[in-house]
């Protein structure tokens, strides 16, 4: 134990300086108040681009993104996670390895590949052709889905591990006893392990959620200027058009929207520890 | 042991498709002879990767890259292991809003740490591009020595430390020989965690670039978007090798799961 207070605060003292000076009153300056703009402009922008219909589809894209990469990391992941966490062959380790180590390796890295599966040359659009099913092949690169398929690829494996984390706290007998109480192998999942791993599952879909609807790699590369999220639009207005009010306001839009995410995932992880 | 669901075999596999097939079709375009991404590739040769490691934007770009990744994870764990024992074993007052300070740059975009630190310090103060991306790095990196030293620190039990102060150890002492070797395990996880998310980082370091200093991931970004040559591939291929040969050394020191145990909790 540190019995002093004053120690304490001394050991603390350089992170919280960084932290404040560093990153939440820049964060917050620039969010209300950047250069030159005032607070009332960041707001108005931010009024305008909630009724414009541009801005609007940008938002609704990104959310439609976010949540289809959501279902699909969960739908995913979840299953290979209880697999990965239920096996006792020595392939499980393995296979539990090579599902965290794209975690270790660039996006940029994991994102080329797709624009080698879909580009115009790619995989997928020439076996299309190989096989007469379109000549030409459909244009693959620059949509909806290279973005979703991109970032499931990206966020799958946190999906994964946070969800093996929480089936592997739920004790395998329970699984055992339902079965040998007469549940079928699904009833077993749905009013057993599913409901025992909930925090970890939720976890795992803000993670997934608020990581796809921030990302900035994958929509540039796979989605181009055609597929504009929220990340892209913010970077063209800070980094290209240097439009600081239209910044202000979509970063406070994204922001928002994580910070909904995470306060919402906390209160139903607490709700169901409170209720137990 | 039951046979397992074909649906959730076929789910897992599935998965395993997206996460790993294109990273193999990076390797395998990486050795075309062509000079375009094509697949299959024309011919065989070694080309591309003589001209990734000759092409001085990149090899400038990862020094770049090391040379952040290396002093920011070690300002990382200089802030963040003091703050982890201050947190876990001090009296502190408002203990949560601490804690929640020390995960903000987690839950924050970091697009929005990235563009508040390019206004405030790079444009406002006139501050240079590497130390404003060493201020960024460093924040960002913080929640992982705090969660996964935390983590190490949680394991140990403090009555130990109290025991050694007990029979005479002076604070210091029973710091070095009882915490620290518990410690040890979270420590070297989080350096390794800290070095691969800043060396990766694409948001703050792309916000944040100047012509002097860019990182290697937003050097090659930009040059995707320009050219559509397999030099990318050569490259992405390299960080490929030198990530697998991180992650053996990873798995030799403590064990693969062990080091990513710590990144949920």
């Amino acid at each position: 134990m540190i019995r002093s207070r004053r120690i304490a605060l001394v050991l603390l003292l350089p992170g919280l300086v960084l932290l404040v000076a560093g990153v939440v009153i820049p964060a917050l300056t620039m969010l209300l108040s950047p250069p030159r703009v005032s607070t009332g402009e960041v707001f108005d922008r931010l009024g305008r681009m909630l009724s414009d219909p541009y801005d609007l589809a940008i938002i609704w894209r990104t959310l439609r993104i976010g949540l289809t990469v959501t279902g699909l990391c969960l739908v995913l992941g979840f299953p290979t996670a209880y697999l990965l966490a239920r096996s006792r062959s020595r392939w499980a380790g393995v296979l539990l390895a090579l599902a965290i180590f794209p975690l270790l390796l660039s996006n940029v890295v994991r994102t080329y590949g797709w624009l080698v599966v879909l580009g115009r040359n790619g995989v997928v659009g020439q076996t299309i052709e190989g096989l007469g099913l379109a000549d030409p092949a459909p244009q693959l690169l620059y949509t909806e889905l290279a973005v979703v398929l991109g970032l499931t690829q990206l966020f799958l494996p946190l999906a994964i591990i946070t969800c093996y984390s929480a089936v592997a706290q739920v004790d395998a007998n329970l699984d055992e006893a339902a079965r040998g109480l007469g549940a079928g192998r699904m009833r077993t999942l749905w009013s057993v392990t599913i409901p025992l791993s909930m925090p970890g599952i939720a976890m795992a879909a803000t993670l997934v959620f608020a990581g796809a609807v921030t990302a900035y790699t994958t929509p540039y590369l796979l989605g181009g200027s055609r597929q504009t999220m929220l990340a892209t639009q913010l970077f063209r207005y800070s980094g290209v058009s240097l439009d600081w009010a239209a910044a202000s306001a979509t970063a406070l839009i994204m922001t928002v929207l994580v910070l909904v995410v995470y306060s919402l995932s906390t209160a139903i992880t607490r709700a169901k520890a409170v209720s137990r | 042991m039951k046979r397992s669901s074909p649906i959730a075999v076929t789910l897992a596999f599935l998965g395993y498709v997206v996460m790993i097939v294109p990273i193999l079709f990076v390797v395998a375009t990486a050795f075309t002879d062509g000079d375009a991404l094509t697949f299959p590739p024309e011919g065989l040769s070694l080309r591309w990767f003589e001209a990734a490691i000759s092409y001085e934007p990149f090899t400038r770009a990862l020094v770049s890259s090391l040379q952040l990744a290396l002093i920011s994870t070690v300002l990382a764990l200089g802030i963040g292991i003091p703050a982890t024992l201050a947190i876990m074993r001090g009296r502190l007052p408002g203990k949560s809003v601490v804690e929640g300070l020390f995960l903000s740059p987690l839950i924050l975009p970091e697009l929005v740490v990235g563009l508040a630190l390019f206004q405030q310090f790079m444009i406002h103060l006139e501050m240079d591009n590497f130390r404003t991306l060493l201020i960024g790095h460093t924040a960002i990196l913080l929640p992982y020595t705090v969660r996964v030293t935390g983590a190490s620190l949680a394991l140990a039990d403090p009555a130990l430390e109290d025991a050694a102060r007990g029979l005479g150890a002076s604070a210091w002492r029973s710091f070095w020989t009882v915490t620290l070797p518990v410690l040890r395990p979270g420590i070297i996880s989080a350096a390794l965690l800290s070095f691969v998310t800043s060396f990766n980082n694409v948001p703050i370091s792309l916000l944040l670039q100047s012509r002097d200093f860019r990182t290697l991931p937003v050097t090659m970004l930009d040059y995707v978007q320009q050219n559509y040559t397999p030099i990318v591939a050569a490259m992405s291929t390299l960080l490929l090798a030198g990530t697998v040969v991180l992650a053996f050394a990873a798995e030799r020191i403590l064990g693969f799961a062990r080091i990513f145990g710590g990144i949920n909790r």
